[in-house]
């Protein structure tokens, strides 16, 4: 139940990533969607689910961009990875820490996708660009992830799921 | 426990690994399996979001129906005077250029697609059509709209297309001066789409004859985008920092932002290959659907 649920947020933040514009300002930094059912299931669920979310997730990015295959993979490991080990130390469930978190990881999976494509040479960027870009993602994932976070609670509360804190 | 960790991690590891290098054709099935497989949502969502827009769109300029319904029958009777002249001169020009022996320009047709999402990760400026190589949509193949050129496709998969947009910093078109000829290089500048300038022609002598306001028009070298298609209007003229030659910043005339349709420039070849491969995939059915009821 707990992959269905995560699969179905995995899908709708998929298509709502693709229908929704990137943001013009800030270097044009997608919304992150996909990145908030990854750190979902890193803060609330067993490893295992975020590693598949982060592969799944990876794979749909990429498939749905011109990124090569396992990039997007790549970045949300890392970002979902970084959230992992802090919700061993102070992680809470309060809106504040959940918009702190989003954008710090947000900003990482940027970084960690701007290297990618920039050894790979498909993108043209300076640093202060990929810096601007980082700033403007850390921005929106402040303010995604924290709504897509309390959208997951609520569904899994009217199924009647309890979160597994592991 | 820790050494469950370390395999688990070695595992992650080596399945990254395992995608990051699988071969480009199975790269490319994966990737256009999820897209076929998300496009008819991504189509419903993005017409119910017209849907309603167009209500909303309606609702305001009822009061004006009659008038804009008159300024478009009188603009029909203008196109279709236009149309004929245009279809004397084209067999005119034909039959000049039979007559001097040059090649005839390859035939195109256009393909109508609608958009139906863009860039999930916003590092590209693409378009998604709901059309692919099943329609007979090919890459590298220039999308245009009716207010000038859109992109070319770059990623396209059985049942739709990406389209890198004019403004995106990776491509680049070789244009000319509609009024002078002069040829330069069109390069996307980056910024947002609906963003002025979107994009700079560079490579123009120091002497070039270009001046603001001045049509641009693609110059038929490369091979992907056919001559004569407008891209742009040139909004600033200067010198380049080096001092070896001219730069103009371009405003695209096909509104990027928020282009809702396009028509892929296809020619006959990619249509015919379409028309095969459909010829194919229902022989294959029939083959597979009698194999099946056979006794």
């Amino acid at each position: 139940m707990t992959l269905l649920s995560l699969l179905f947020w995995l899908l709708v933040g998929g298509t709502f990533q693709v229908l929704m514009p990137a943001w013009r300002y800030m270097g044009q930094p997608a919304f992150p969607f996909v990145l908030a059912v990854v750190l979902y299931a890193a803060m609330s669920k067993k490893s295992r689910y975020f590693v598949i979310m982060a592969l799944l997730g990876g794979i749909l990015e990429d498939s749905l961009s011109l990124a090569p295959l396992g990039f997007s993979g790549c970045a949300l490991l890392a970002a979902g990875g970084v959230a992992t080990l802090l919700r061993a130390d102070f992680f809470t469930f309060r809106a504040t820490a959940v918009s702190v978190l989003g954008a710090f990881c947000t900003a990482v999976a940027t970084g960690v996708m701007a290297i990618l494509l920039h050894v790979k040479g498909l993108i043209v960027l300076t640093p202060a660009e990929t810096g601007w870009r980082m700033l403007g993602s850390a921005l929106l994932g402040a303010i995604v992830v924290p709504v897509m976070f309390r959208l997951m609670q609520a569904l899994e509360r009217r199924l009647g799921m309890r979160e597994e804190m592991v | 426990m820790k050494d469950r960790r370390w395999i688990a991690l070695c595992a992650i590891g080596l399945i990254v690994l395992a995608i990051l290098n699988l071969p480009d054709t199975a790269s490319l099935r994966v990737k256009g399996a999820v897209r076929d497989g998300l496009s008819p949502l991504q189509g419903a969502l993005r017409g119910g979001v017209r849907e309603v827009r167009e209500i909303i769109r309606y609702v305001r300029g009822i009061g004006d129906l009659a008038l804009e319904n008159r300024a478009l029958f009188e603009e029909i009777v203008y196109l279709r005077g236009e149309v004929r002249v245009a279809r004397d001169l084209e067999r005119d020009n034909q039959m000049l250029r039979e007559l001097l022996g040059f090649s005839r320009r390859f035939p195109t047709r256009l393909i109508s697609c609608e958009v139906i999402g863009r860039d999930s990760t916003g590092w590209w400026q693409t378009v998604r059509l709901d059309k692919g190589a099943e329609s007979g949509v090919a890459e590298d193949r220039a999308v245009i709209t009716p207010d000038g050129l859109l992109g070319r496709t770059v990623a396209v998969s059985d049942e739709t297309a990406d389209v890198l947009l004019l403004s995106d910093p990776t491509c680049k078109v070789s244009v000319r001066v509609a009024r002078s000829g002069v040829l330069g290089i069109m390069t996307g500048l980056g910024g947002a789409p609906g963003e002025q300038p979107a994009c700079r022609m560079d490579y123009m002598g120091l002497t070039a004859d270009i001046q603001e306001g001045d049509e641009i028009v693609t110059s038929g070298l490369g091979g992907v985008f056919p001559k004569g298609l407008v891209a742009g209007r040139v909004t600033r003229v200067e010198v380049a920092a080096d001092g070896l030659y001219r730069t103009a910043f371009l405003q695209i005339n096909a509104d990027l932002g928020r282009a809702e349709y396009g028509f892929v420039v296809a020619t006959d070849a990619d249509l015919q290959a379409a028309a095969k491969g459909l010829t194919e995939e229902l022989t294959g059915t029939k083959t597979d659907l009698l194999g099946e009821s056979a006794p």
